[in-house]
């Protein structure tokens, strides 16, 4: 049998029980209520943003001056806004706009992250030591107040929202990863392998991907409902995306003007509710994952 | 002991000197030219007294000459001038909005944690109870709605149609202090703030709560006949509280980044509004005054809470 | 950190152990508003030789010699109590009124020389230097009268000395001209002569102002006045509507959150001012008019007024409105795609620019501007101008456009607005090659010699009648070499609560100055 199969850390006990982690880890995962609710809310919204553009008829920028600020209507399903676009075709574009930078940044910030954990893990101290202190001062600075610095250089629109949000979240990530090899360092393949000769690539994607799985996992969901927060924050403070690009943040950012809070609740609750909706469904899945892969779970 | 402390002490010195590195690099990665931090807007000056100023700055320097020029101004107190208003220096700006946001954050974490660790209990006593659920679900709701969301429907709800509380600011404008005053400008505010993290100290609560109910001393306390009121809050809430309590230093940072959004929403006159204002208007020395003010705040708070927790728990110094 | 901090930091600590309210301050009437919400106003901005807006708000506390009458119809006395000009246009007496400054001391004449002087010397940053270029001296006749020498007629002088704030000489004459402009005095001290004192100024927060009880037009009716800062016109609103205060501008798309409800008076008017596309001259994208004429036909300007605004906005080819401004055959610049896209294509507009984005800044922060540009910038990318609006407060995009040393990249389309009346001389300001900052207000680096020709004939013209043709000729001019692209006038809106009596205000460009008579505004319980 060789020591680093994929599945190396586990798979003394796993065998014992004639399942791999990953598939009991999947079991436990369905078992979640609350998790399956979030993949029923997630999984529609997702199809829904991913092809509006084929059934449904408006465009999200076009304007129409003849149809301001109307309600619900049998050919503005949510109503207009208040330059006559439709807001059904701007909260769906929103909300790919949104969920595009959030997978693309929280990509990003898996790398990154995953990377810079890895290296500082099998580096060596002084290599080690320096890029914590990194990850440390990167981590001292409120993420909205970095956000904002940040967002002040780069300026708006969506390649800069997404460099400014992956530019931030992956440290925690780098400290999580880098503790759960640490760990792994000293044991006895790992030993081995570098006895071998193994290169870096061979440690960072035979042992340290594989055993880090589950906190790339578990993260990369809460970072992508996190991201989702970040991005609609930024836009609200209309740093982030700016009309007419449409996104859930900005889409909100309207309901500042008493006038559309109050009058006009159709042109900033559907994106409201769509974000609160998706982020918590996203959070409920990210709770049953985390619950999933922590082996305590089966004992509670 | 003594070795420990002076070991944190120097980490510390070691992120102070690399942040104000980051706030100056941040600086001078801005657009624009960096001698208009220093120039009063309103008060033109010749060709040759801007050149004698960049002189004087050393902006004619290599970089770490620069950064050693522009650091020895801050630590002088010299952060330059608000690009924004006519003539006011940045570090004075800084140190009036202090207070305020210092207030509605300490005020604002102080109901949440109260907060938070009652209901933390509460679930972890009553586990998989309707209670337990539903503030379960509660906490996820409020975790998943943005803090802007939130502060936009509680300032409409109880400013605007309930007038149970003002709509922004700190003190009513013009009227003598008074506590009261303050306090019916800031609860609404301060409430809004607490309810993010109240959900955040809840669920870890509940789990650390959890944990110490099915240790056994608990079970040998239960069989000695210990009531079951006087487990929960003598035995288990003391040991469980210790985790969460740890986890108030590191929430400093999210407290800040929560404090923005409801400081601009309630026109409170904090570090917050100020910030976002210097980004609208890209008043970089004030922004980079605010970043790194902020980032010594939080480098000093956590070497505080290290410190202080080394005292309680000795432990620590071992690992 | 200096001294002052400090104490500010120990004094605060002071008083967050502080007392209950005052029962003194309770029974002090006091009218709240948020005098300084909208175009017209300027928030933190307390000199008024530098104050391009916010004249709501000074001249409840400084006055003018001459000022409007609220309908802005015409001149009416303030501290002049009567003027003179005599036959060749040349010498202005002006006979003063009783009046003493905040401080005790006496108004005289001195004071007005001492005002016009400072105002005229660029060194003190004011706006009004190039406007008072034709005073040639300034004499004291006696305490009670003063007479302006000009050296060449000048039309525009009386209307430029509608929004000079006389300023007393024994307080300012120690302070040298460079320093004026940034001297702490005016946000801590400021001496007047108008109804009301100051008292303080909470950064960012609030002003207070305090009755003026020896003032010549009567003791004010309420003990206080304070302006309250908001950051955003929101947050005003809110604010009238939670009760705190009693008035504030508003938008034309939040009157109907208004209409209606007893407990408010919406006020409406003409703002005289036009707002237009403004093309930045030291940018090279604007210089072919053919692109300048395909921004125009490439905006439908009449859906725009009559969807957006509801109507209550004029559409305006040049810089006027007024209909005896109008000449005859000025180019209507019909909303026409086609044409701008065959003028764009002539221009070559794919090597000046292309679909590169422009930045398009506008200090109109609120949400139906935000609907007007986001219009336009559809209509403009239909054609292939890809422009970028950007909305920021009054002193963000001052501090861009008129600063000392001005970007060019960072405004090159501007979205703004200029007054247009009620003197239609008061437009050379931004138009005239002469008014280039820092002298003047033509940030755009506009310089079309023809348009320098008809203005300077314009201003200059000292018949009434001359005027009204010579001013034709400028809105001709203007219609066809396009310094900027005219859009419309919109009107403008303000709220007050109905428990105000007395209440004067009207959206005049700037904020005013125009005779609110701040001294009779009552409230009720």
């Amino acid at each position: 049998m060789s020591a680093d199969t994929p599945m190396a850390a586990g798979a003394a006990t796993s065998r014992s029980r004639g399942r791999s982690p990953l598939q009991r880890a999947l079991g436990r995962f369905f078992r979640n209520g609350a998790a399956i609710a979030g993949l029923l809310i997630l999984v529609p919204v997702l199809l829904a943003v991913l092809t509006y553009p084929f059934w449904w008829r408006y465009a999200p920028n076009s304007i129409d001056l003849r149809a301001l600020n109307s309600g619900p209507t049998a050919a503005h399903w949510l109503g207009t806004d208040g330059v006559g676009r439709d807001t059904l075709a701007r909260l769906l574009q929103g909300g790919r706009i949104s969920l595009l930078i959030a997978s693309v940044s929280v990509a990003i910030s898996l790398l990154i992250g995953f990377l810079v954990g890895a290296i500082a893990a099998f580096g060596g101290r002084v290599l080690d030591g320096t890029i914590m202190r990194f990850v440390d001062l990167a981590m001292t600075l409120p993420p909205v107040i970095l956000l904002l610095v940040l967002a002040s250089i780069t300026g708006t629109g969506i390649l800069p929202t997404i460099f400014v949000i992956s530019l931030l979240s992956w440290p925690v990530l780098s400290r999580m990863v880098r503790a759960r090899l640490l760990e792994l360092r000293e044991r006895d393949f790992v030993v081995a392998s570098r006895g071998f000769g193994a290169g870096l690539g061979h440690l960072l994607f035979r042992h340290a991907l594989p055993n880090s799985l589950d906190i790339l996992v578990v993260y990369a969901t809460v970072q992508f409902a996190n991201a989702i927060l970040l991005e609609a924050g930024l836009s609200f403070l209309g740093m982030g995306i700016v009309p007419p690009e449409a996104s859930w943040g900005n889409m909100l950012r309207a309901a500042r003007s008493t006038v559309v809070l109050e009058l006009h609740p159709s042109q900033w609750m559907p994106a409201g509710a769509a974000l609160v909706a998706t982020v918590l469904a996203i959070n409920f899945i990210g709770d049953g994952l985390r619950d999933a892969f922590d082996p305590r779970t089966d004992l509670k | 002991m003594l070795g420990f402390y002076l070991k944190r002490l120097a980490a510390g010195l070691m992120m102070l000197i690399a942040l104000s590195i980051m706030v100056f690099v941040l600086l001078r990665l801005a657009p624009g030219d960096p001698i208009d931090a220093y120039l009063n807007p309103l008060a033109p000056l010749s060709q040759v007294e801007m050149d004698a100023l960049r002189q004087r700055l050393g902006l004619d320097q290599p970089w770490p000459v620069q950064y050693l020029a522009w650091l020895r101004a801050a630590l002088g107190g010299d952060l330059g001038y608000s690009i924004d208003r006519a003539g006011v220096r940045v570090l004075p700006l800084l140190v009036e909005r202090t207070g305020p946001t210092l207030l509605l954050m300490l005020t604002g974490l102080a109901m949440a944690i109260v907060l938070g660790i009652a209901a933390g209990v509460v679930g972890a006593v009553k586990r998989n109870s309707a209670i337990d659920v539903g503030l379960g679900v509660l906490a996820f709701l409020v975790i998943s709605t943005p803090a802007f969301l939130k502060a936009l429907l509680g300032l409409y709800v109880f400013a605007v149609v309930l007038r149970w509380a003002p709509s922004g600011g700190m003190l009513t404008p013009g009227a003598p202090f008074s506590l009261t005053d303050l306090l019916a400008h800031l609860t609404l505010p301060a409430s809004l703030l607490a309810l993010v993290y109240s959900a955040l100290f809840m669920r870890y609560m509940r789990s650390s709560m959890i944990e110490v109910l099915n240790q056994d001393y608990l079970r040998t306390a239960r069989a000695k006949g210990v009531g079951e009121f006087a487990v929960i809050v003598r035995h288990a809430l003391r040991n469980a509280i210790l985790p969460v309590i740890t986890l108030i230093g590191s929430t400093i940072g999210i407290a800040i980044g929560g404090a923005i959004f409801i400081e601009s929403v309630f026109d409170w006159p904090g570090m917050g509004l100020l910030m976002v204002k210097a980004v609208e208007t890209r008043d970089y020395p004030v922004i980079m005054g605010a970043t790194l003010l902020i980032g010594v705040g939080v480098i000093l708070v956590n070497l505080l809470t290290d410190l202080a927790y080394a005292v309680v728990d000795p432990r620590i110094q071992v690992s | 950190m200096t001294m002052r901090t400090y104490r500010k930091a120990l004094i605060g600590a002071a008083l967050l152990v502080g007392t209950m309210m005052t029962p003194a301050f309770a029974q002090m009437k006091t009218i709240t508003g948020g005098f300084d919400v909208g175009p017209g106003g300027l928030q933190g901005n307390f000199n008024p030789m530098t104050a391009p807006a916010g004249y709501t708000w000074l001249s409840t506390y400084f006055e003018p010699l001459v000022t409007y009458d609220a309908g802005l119809t015409k001149l009416v006395p303030a501290l002049a109590a009567s003027w003179e000009i005599s036959q060749d246009k040349l010498s202005y007496t002006f006979k003063l009124a009783e009046e003493s400054w905040h401080d005790g001391q006496k108004f005289t004449a001195a004071d007005v020389k001492f005002t016009i002087e400072l105002n005229k010397n660029p060194k003190t940053a004011s706006l009004l230097s190039a406007r008072l270029s034709a005073v040639d001296s300034v004499e004291v006749k006696d305490p009670r009268t003063v007479v302006v020498k000009l050296s060449r007629p000048d039309n525009a002088l009386i209307v430029s000395l509608t929004k000079m704030m006389i300023l007393p000489a024994h307080a300012l004459a120690a302070i040298a001209p460079e320093d004026m402009a940034k001297n702490a005095m005016w946000s801590t001290k400021p001496i007047g002569t108008g109804p009301f004192k100051f008292v303080r100024y909470e950064t960012d927060r609030f002003v207070e102002l305090a009755a003026n009880e020896t003032y010549r037009g009567g003791k004010p009716k309420v003990d206080r006045l304070i302006n309250r800062y908001f950051a955003n016109a929101a947050a005003a609103i809110s604010a009238l509507r939670a009760g705190e205060i009693q008035f504030t501008y508003i938008e034309s798309d939040d009157v109907p959150t208004f209409k209606g409800n007893k407990d408010y008076t919406i006020i409406e008017g003409a703002s005289y001012v036009a707002n237009y596309i403004g093309f930045n001259n030291q940018v090279p994208l604007w210089n072919d008019i053919r692109v300048r004429q395909a921004v125009m036909h490439a905006i439908d300007r009449n859906t725009i007024i009559d969807s957006l605004y509801k109507g209550a906005a004029k559409k305006a080819d040049c810089g006027y409105v007024e209909g005896s401004l109008i000449p005859k055959g000025l180019d209507e610049y019909a909303y026409d795609p086609a044409k701008a896209t065959k003028l764009l294509k002539e221009a070559g507009w794919d090597k000046i620019n292309g679909t590169k984005p422009i930045s398009w800044i506008t200090y109109y922060n609120n949400p139906l501007t935000a609907n007007v540009m986001a219009a336009v910038q559809s209509m403009l990318a239909q054609v292939g101008i890809n422009v970028v609006p950007r909305a920021l407060d009054s002193a963000g995009y001052n501090g861009i456009v008129m600063s000392r040393t001005p970007n060019p990249a960072d405004f090159p389309l501007v979205y703004a607005g200029l007054q247009n009346g009620p003197d239609p001389g008061t437009l050379n300001l931004g138009l005239n090659e002469s008014q280039i900052p820092p002298v003047g207000q033509n940030f755009l680096q506009i310089k079309l010699p023809e348009l320098n020709a008809a203005l300077n004939a314009a201003v200059a013209e000292t018949d009434q009648a001359k005027a009204t043709t010579k001013y034709q000729d400028v809105c001709a001019v203007m219609n066809k070499t396009l310094p900027w692209g005219t859009m419309w006038v919109a009107n403008r809106y303000g709220v007050a609560s109905v428990k105000l009596k007395d209440f004067v205000w009207t959206p005049a460009p700037g904020g005013g100055p125009f005779a609110a008579t701040p001294e009779k505004w009552s409230i009720a319980p």
